[in-house]
């Protein structure tokens, strides 16, 4: 089942004032796997806005053949891992307990699925359970492994800042994205942006300002839309439209919901 | 005296010969009797004829009259009977002139009468002449209201208003002329589509996909709420198809004159069939049966379309029984008289509300319905039944505004005269390709049909198992994507399945 991992494949955590004196996986590792990493860690009780900021954020980093860490909690680091999984990206899970220890059966699915697609379960203990110490311990992995950490959504309390708080030590860039005022699990990360500890992550739109010069892309930007309505839009033959809007949807520019179409 | 005289019965859409014999003894009780396993309809004849023969100016002979139907074993149902019988007993009982020469062999008699003697239209009679075709020097005497059934066949057919009429040509007091043939290519004519594609505003891809489904004989779902056009987008599909060919004309016509929907005068069916039955429909009336089996809707609509508008609301055993029909393009009907063929080779045009109520996802008005009660009603499909449906399109909602608003130049307008030519250029690729085979359109492909004519480019297959773990496809998914771009392709006139025919298949995919 599980192996032991080559310390020397992971420099970074040698940036740690302790690091882990061995790791054990489940899955297949190579060097290369370490390579490029960003963590995405959050609350446990995640939000339909957090849910939203992962499906945006995780395909991009997932396009840029980035290697998405999380720690394996419900909430948003599971729901990072299963959209790094859906969009065919390698993700690794730092458990906050002994790599040998049996999963529920929902756990088991996911941690099949990141193993399948080229993932790893990581953790420095084999037969550990779980208990208050061990997850901000893990956390220090989570944050040492990785160039980048994005904090999706933390409550003041939240062992996410833990793993902040280890980034900002590491030296590593950390993003918060920021949240409703009013919401509790936003609380942490827009205090994190408040302090000028992270930078706000604003969603993608800086980097793809740039405007497509794909004239679909270009009027979903402004609205979202049928295809009806996109043909009516732009004047064009309703199948060279469905053609081009399937190769979009495929190479995930776009996404459909109840043929409506949306740019991502 | 006996005599007898010839006619017909229809099992199905075969066609017998029956000898009605009529004996008018001197011997005996007076009395009247049929034989010959004759259903409550034939053997209410007994009263029909009498009264008939009487008024029409004849005399119901007082004596001991036995009518036989041979052969004896086959059920006859139906009134058809009663106008051979009464020639019979007019016979058999010399009421007419010894002049009159009948060549009882090659004449057929077949109608119900009324009892003033009239001949009321009767079912069958293209059957009959079909069957009669066959027999040289044969002769039809038939209702007139049915006749022009019959003149699509080049034999003499007499039509014949009464009985008494009948007789007087016979006695050649005033003769009955026989109707004029009417070649089967004369009556096709081209009427113009009930609903044309151009009426309906918006639902671009709606109406692509209806000439897609008309290409390659795909079946098709449209989800949508409702008042958004699924109905006219139904209607307008026959419109589109090609028109029928004589041989299909009479295929149709006969399913038509056994059910005995030819309005009275009709000659034959020129359009393709569009059948809609409502969802209360019984497995019966979906496929067929009776004790004396009738063709259900999916024969009604053989070479056209089937629309099942509110497919869920449908009961589940009825959608059940359209496997066998969906697959094999004929239906079965095993009932203790014995087994009946019919054809049912249709296109499938369903329509679905996207929950009970309609209105689950409508940019204006809320849903009621609960996750379970959308969960079951969705459920109601079956998905061996879906997974015969290649085409699903979404059919959505148009604000008002939208529709008033004319495009110019638009790229999308189309009238079915034009999508007509489309789809019959595709078709005539089709045909082209499969010769030798079996198969006539691309929907009938079997997989391994599939392997052979459909090749995909590189890119294509790329694209296509992207798609395939993009969004789960089953391996039957798969084929039918294959399919639908096969038809695509075939309307942009290529031999090769291109990454942009696969790229628009995928539009089509299975959405519930």
């Amino acid at each position: 089942m599980h192996a032991l991992l080559d310390l020397k494949d992971v420099p970074q955590l040698a940036d740690l004032p302790n690091p882990p004196g061995q790791l054990f996986f489940i899955g297949k590792p190579h060097k290369q796997l370490f390579q490029n990493c960003v963590s995405i860690v959050g609350s446990r009780q995640i939000t339909e806005y957090g849910k939203r900021v992962i499906e945006l954020l995780v395909p991009k980093l997932v396009f840029e053949k980035k290697v998405i860490i999380s720690g394996f909690m419900r909430g948003v680091d599971q729901y990072a891992h299963r959209a790094c999984v859906e969009n065919g990206g390698k993700t690794i899970a730092v458990l906050g307990w002994g790599i040998d220890t049996i999963l529920s059966p929902e756990d088991k699915k996911l941690a099949d699925d990141i193993v399948s697609h080229g993932g790893i379960l990581l953790s420095e203990w084999q037969t550990q359970r779980s208990t208050l110490w061990t997850f901000p311990v893990r956390n220090r992995i989570v944050a040492a492994l990785a160039q980048e950490v994005y904090i999706i959504e933390a409550g003041l309390k939240s062992g996410s800042l833990i793993t902040a708080n280890w980034a900002i030590k590491l030296k590593r860039k950390l993003f918060a994205v920021p949240g409703s005022v009013t919401s509790r699990v936003s609380e942490g990360t827009n205090m994190l942006i408040a302090n000028g500890l992270a930078k706000m992550w604003c969603g993608i739109q800086q980097p793809t300002q740039k405007s497509s010069d794909d004239p679909i892309l270009h009027a979903l930007e402004q609205e979202p839309l049928t295809i009806n309505q996109l043909s009516r839009n732009l004047n064009k033959p309703i199948a060279e439209l469905g053609a081009s809007l399937s190769l979009l949807l495929l190479s995930g520019q776009l996404v459909e919901r109840d043929g409506v179409y949306y740019k991502k | 005296m006996l005599t007898k005289i010839r006619s017909t019965a229809n099992i199905g859409l075969t066609t017998i010969p029956i000898d009605v014999e009529v004996d008018v003894a001197t011997a005996g009780f007076p009395g009247f009797t049929i034989v010959g396993l004759a259903s409550k309809a034939v053997e209410e004849a007994r009263e029909r004829v009498k009264t008939a023969i009487i008024n029409s100016g004849f005399d119901f002979p007082p004596k001991k009259i036995t009518v036989n139907l041979a052969p004896a074993d086959i059920p006859k149902d139906g009134a058809a009977y009663d106008l051979p019988i009464a020639v019979g007993i007019l016979i058999a009982s010399e009421q007419l002139p010894d002049e009159i020469v009948f060549d009882l062999k090659k004449q057929f008699f077949y109608g119900e009468l009324s009892l003033d003697g009239t001949l009321r239209p009767t079912r069958g009679v293209l059957l009959l002449a079909l069957f009669a075709k066959n027999i040289t020097g044969s002769q039809l005497f038939v209702p007139e209201a049915s006749a022009n059934e019959a003149s699509v066949i080049n034999i003499p057919v007499y039509p014949i208003p009464t009985l008494h009429r009948l007789i007087q040509h016979f006695v050649k007091t005033k003769p009955i002329d026989t109707l004029s043939y009417l070649p089967i290519k004369d009556a096709l004519d081209s009427e113009p589509p009930e609903f044309d594609l151009s009426e309906i505003a918006g639902q671009e891809q709606a109406k692509r996909a209806i000439i897609i489904a008309a290409s390659g004989g795909h079946n098709m779902l449209m989800f949508g709420p409702p008042g958004t056009g699924k109905t006219m987008l139904a209607r307008a599909l026959p419109g589109i198809l090609p028109p029928l060919t004589e041989q299909e004309a009479l295929e149709v016509t006969r399913i038509y004159s056994i059910s005995g929907l030819l309005p009275p005068g009709a000659s034959l069916v020129t359009k393709r069939p569009f059948r809609a039955p409502h969802h209360g429909v019984s497995t019966v009336g979906l496929i067929g049966g009776g004790s004396n089996p009738m063709p259900g809707e999916v024969s009604l609509a053989h070479l056209g379309v089937l629309f099942l508008d509110e497919m869920p609301e449908f009961p589940r055993s009825a959608l059940e029984s359209l496997r066998q029909p969906m697959e094999d393009g004929t239906v079965e009907i095993v009932r203790v008289a014995g087994h009946v063929r019919y054809p049912a080779s249709f296109t499938l045009l369903s329509a679905i509300n996207p929950c009970p109520c309609g209105y689950l996802g409508h940019p204006k008005r809320t849903c009621t319905c609960s996750e379970r009660q959308i969960a079951r009603y969705r459920h109601r499909i079956s998905g061996p039944i879906l997974d015969r449906i290649d085409l699903h399109v979404s059919v959505s909602v148009i604000a008002v505004d939208k529709l008033s608003q004319s495009l110019k130049n638009n790229p999308n307008a189309i009238t079915s005269c034009q999508a007509k030519k489309m789809v019959m250029d595709a078709r005539e690729v089709q045909t082209k390709r499969f010769a030798n085979t079996k198969i006539y359109t691309n929907s009938q492909m079997k997989n391994k049909d599939v392997k052979r004519f459909c090749i995909l480019t590189p890119e294509s297959e790329n694209i296509l198992k992207l798609a395939s773990e993009t969004y789960n496809f089953s391996a039957r998914s798969y084929i039918r994507m294959i399919k639908v771009a096969r038809t695509i392709a075939d309307l942009d006139h290529k031999k090769d399945i291109l990454p942009i025919h696969v790229a628009e298949a995928l539009q089509y995919k299975q959405m519930v």
